[in-house]
């Protein structure tokens, strides 16, 4: 009688709104359907298409990415960036994407980065989404990307990151203060 | 692999009415929307079966997320019953086969027109506001193009202006709903006609809430735990409208927001605008079982975020 | 007693029962009597539904008992369910099948003045006769000889003279895919010419006429020309994916006009085009093509102001969503309106207090 939901459609609704959760409550851990590159591919599904355009350092990714018709621009220009791993070379390139503009802040990347919510560097969050502060423990990323990060997010310009553990999702809008403790 | 397992089966229509392609390009604005608090994000804007200004901007927003596992809460005037609420939540059902519910604290997603429920939102869920005219700065400028540019540049000088020129010529804010508010210190942004009544419930909330003007093709948040401060000065302060002396006519309740009922002789007697709310408190004080939640205003007046509203 | 719409899906279902009765039954038979008897309707809706199929359009005319705003939504509404397949291969004038086409720039134009069927010249009597019998169109005269397959464009004329740049500015040609699509990204203005193109290709037909018109009549800055109209016949044509082969998927009517401003140095080009026939429509829409690039242009003649403003759906919509219930807003106002009146009674009384008081005829006495 109701309209069906396809399973994959299934999975971009709900990997969606684990999304929508994780940046309106950034430093919160939400979860994804599926784990490890199922999960960046989940994350593709719902973002990528014929209407938008990316780009990634995972040849494996590229190739199922791809076919789902969006552009595949330079890291300068695209706007949803694909990182399974971010490995201190690739930060070089990385400054170059797009923060958006007064007009357009919206014109900006989102990156996607994989990462391990372990024992590694300790993160102390503040800004819209959390009630006074939070801390997460992040490992697997090049510690150089924070201060990356602090240089581009001048609001309301910035990117909006999405750190990606397994199956856990983190989502840190250019909102959100970022110090390493 | 056989064709079949390429192919779904045919359907009249998709899931949620929306095509794929739409509901990814409304995600992704989604997204950006709660990413900076209080921005405009364009956006295509689908026509719907609905007419445009009838609620199609959060009817888009409302079936982008929407999944099986939601329960969805309709209200046009803070009445769940009225018949364009009635309409658009006899739509989704229609479309998603979500569940549908008349009580706030059961519903994961909201969408109204015009209202934020008395009843305080928690963590997780989402509350839809249908926006006929996103742009605060309409009045100062009924251009798009030359309201874009004074966001940019956070040129909000006209507002204050505006807002001082009231104080001189009435000694007042005359401002009625879509009160505007200044939201994360950077965006003057419009909370939708909603009273002033239901401003401070966006500041520091705990909940997500998304606005969307389908005939404008622009969408906005106001992410959980942000700060929404209405325009006021240092020492002119923003009031809410005055709920003193009304009655709930069906409970008794006091110090909630209250239509007023017009009757013949000139006089007024008021019902709760709140109607699931009320029908609430009509049960309770039959004996019912029911759970009604803490309100945003208590039965002293007060608002829960102490010393937020100065007087 | 004030008492607000209440009454929930019950009294929706009833309201369009009995709109539905009173419109009378549909039929298969009924749709296509539309779609053959009232051709140019069926056209002014697909055209501002932005969707070509006729059949669909004459079933939105019927089903809406001929409210042209709500049936132009149906198929807006419509369109939004079906996905994108493809891209048609782009038109030039030499791909139309031209069945009227006329220049008021010259008296006579290379390939002729082509009348086609035109109600331009005749009398406009009403033919009662039809009243109480059938009355058959007379047969047309068919011509000695066939009309030729293309016709020479005016404006390469203009250009092979001098009088006009040889492509206009952001007309350059672009791949399919890559056009701006003004139903896939929201419109910022100064829009792409795509966009504006195709917001007046679906604009509604009075709207850009009321537009147009103001302009046409004194408010506008500029007298143009009409270079040319045309009517024809129009093959939506696709490359096989495969093959790459061009094949024809149909034929479309549609319609263009270009008009001509002398601007002392050069001649300058506006233009429209819109699916169906519809020659109001495009020449005033052309006009107003032309005069939004105006620095001056009358504010209703902004292309910001024209293109929101003659759209069809949105227009019409918000228009009709006043009779929803506003009480909380209304409400809200009064609330505001009440404070100012009673903060101006408390300081009338308190001038009252403060000032001296003089009581009649009290001067008169000292």
């Amino acid at each position: 009688m109701f309209p069906t939901m396809p399973a994959r459609e299934a999975r971009a609704q709900v990997t969606f709104r684990a999304m929508a959760a994780a940046l309106s409550y950034p430093g919160r851990r939400q979860t994804l359907p599926v784990t490890g590159f199922e999960a960046f591919l989940a994350i593709a599904e719902s973002l990528v298409d014929l209407e938008s355009s990316y780009t990634t350092n995972s040849r494996d990714l590229d190739a199922q990415v791809g076919p789902l018709g969006g552009r595949r621009l330079a890291i300068a220009e695209a706007h949803y960036q694909f990182y399974p791993t971010l490995a201190a070379h690739d930060l070089i390139e990385l400054r170059e994407a797009p923060v958006g503009t007064y007009l357009y802040p919206d014109h900006s990347a989102t990156l996607i980065i994989g990462c391990r919510f372990e024992l590694g560097l300790l993160l102390r969050l503040s800004g819209p989404g959390i009630q006074g502060a939070t801390e997460i423990d992040v490992a697997g990323l090049p510690e150089d990307f924070w201060m990356l990060r602090a240089s581009a997010c001048a609001y309301p310009l910035g990117w909006d990151v999405f750190l990606v553990s397994g199956n856990a999702l983190i989502g840190l809008p250019r909102t959100t203060r970022v110090e390493v403790a | 692999m056989n064709l079949s397992d390429l192919s779904t089966p045919t359907r009249d229509y998709s899931y949620a009415f929306l095509d794929a392609f739409a509901k990814r390009e409304l995600r992704r604005r989604i997204l950006k929307a709660i990413a900076i608090p209080g921005y405009q994000v364009p956006y295509a804007s689908r026509e719907l079966p609905i007419a445009r200004g009838w609620g199609t901007g959060g009817l888009q927003v409302s079936l982008s997320l929407v999944g099986p596992q939601d329960t969805i809460k309709v209200i046009d005037q803070g009445d769940d019953q009225s018949v364009n609420a009635a309409n658009l939540r006899r739509f989704i059902a229609r479309m998603s086969g979500v569940a549908t519910t008349f009580d706030t604290l059961a519903a994961t997603v909201i969408q109204s027109r015009h209202r934020v429920p008395e009843e305080i939102l928690s963590e997780g869920q989402i509350l839809v506001l249908q926006v006929p005219d996103p742009e605060p700065l309409r009045r100062a400028t009924p251009s798009m193009t030359i309201a874009r540019e004074m966001h940019a540049d956070a040129d909000y000088a006209v507002m204050w202006l505006n807002l001082y020129e009231q104080i001189v010529r009435y000694g007042e804010f005359t401002g009625g709903a879509s009160y505007p508010v200044l939201v994360h210190s950077r965006y003057v942004m419009s909370p939708s006609p909603i009273p002033r009544w239901d401003n401070p419930k966006l500041h520091q909330a705990a909940h997500l809430t998304l606005l969307s003007a389908g005939r404008e093709k622009r969408l906005y948040a106001v992410p959980p735990y942000t700060d929404v401060r209405p325009l006021e000065f240092e020492d002119v302060f923003f009031k809410v409208e005055s709920q003193y002396g009304r009655r709930d006519r069906m409970t008794g309740a006091t110090h909630k927001f209250m239509d007023e009922i017009a009757h013949a002789d000139g006089s007024s007697t008021f019902s709760l605008s709140d109607t699931g709310y009320q029908d609430k408190l009509v049960k309770r004080q039959s004996g019912e079982a029911v759970t009604v939640g803490a309100t945003y205003y208590d039965d002293h007046g007060e608002f829960y975020h102490a010393g937020f509203l100065k007087s | 007693m004030y008492v607000a719409a209440r009454g929930g899906e019950e009294a929706i279902q009833n309201a369009e029962t009995l709109y539905r009765a009173l419109n009378g039954p549909l039929s298969p038979a009924l749709v296509e009597g539309i779609e053959r008897a009232l051709p140019y309707l069926v056209d002014r809706v697909m055209a501002e539904g932005s969707l070509y199929a006729p059949d669909l359009a004459a079933l939105a005319i019927a089903q809406t008992g001929g409210d042209l705003y709500e049936a132009v939504l149906l198929l807006r509404a419509y369109r939004s369910t079906v996905p994108r397949l493809a891209y048609a291969e782009p038109l030039t004038d030499a791909d139309l099948v031209v069945v009227r086409r006329i220049s008021a720039a010259f008296k006579d134009i290379p390939g002729g003045q082509v009348l086609g069927p035109t109600l331009d010249y005749s009398h406009r009597i009403l033919n009662t006769e039809a009243l109480s019998r059938d009355v058959q169109p007379e047969p047309p005269a068919e011509a000695e000889e066939p009309a030729p397959r293309g016709y020479f464009s005016v404006a390469d004329w203009h250009r092979l003279n001098g009088l006009l740049a040889p492509t206009a500015k952001g007309e350059e040609p672009v791949a399919p895919g890559e056009l701006p699509d003004v139903t896939r990204d929201p419109i910022a203005f100064p829009a792409p010419r795509a966009h504006r193109l195709q917001s007046l290709a679906r604009a509604e037909t009075g709207g850009v006429l009321a537009l147009g018109y103001a302009s046409m009549r004194g408010f506008g800055l500029i007298h143009p020309t009409v270079n040319e109209v045309r009517l024809a016949y129009a093959d939506v044509r696709l490359r096989h994916p495969i093959t790459g082969v061009a094949f024809s998927l149909g034929r479309a009517r549609i319609s263009a006009c270009e008009v001509v401003n002398n601007m002392a140095d050069r001649l300058e080009l506006g233009f429209a085009a819109t699916l169906g026939w519809n020659e109001v429509k495009i020449i005033a829409g052309a006009m107003l093509d032309m005069e939004m690039d105006k620095a001056d242009a009358h504010p209703a003649h902004t292309e910001e102001f024209v293109l929101y403003h003659t759209e069809a759906v949105e227009s019409s919509g918000f228009c009709i969503h006043y009779k929803l219930p506003h009480y909380v807003t209304f409400n809200s106002g009064l609330d505001a309106l009440r404070r100012v009146l009673l903060k101006r009674d408390t300081e009338q009384r308190k001038r009252v207090i403060d000032e001296p008081v003089v009581v009649e005829g009290e001067e008169a006495l000292a």
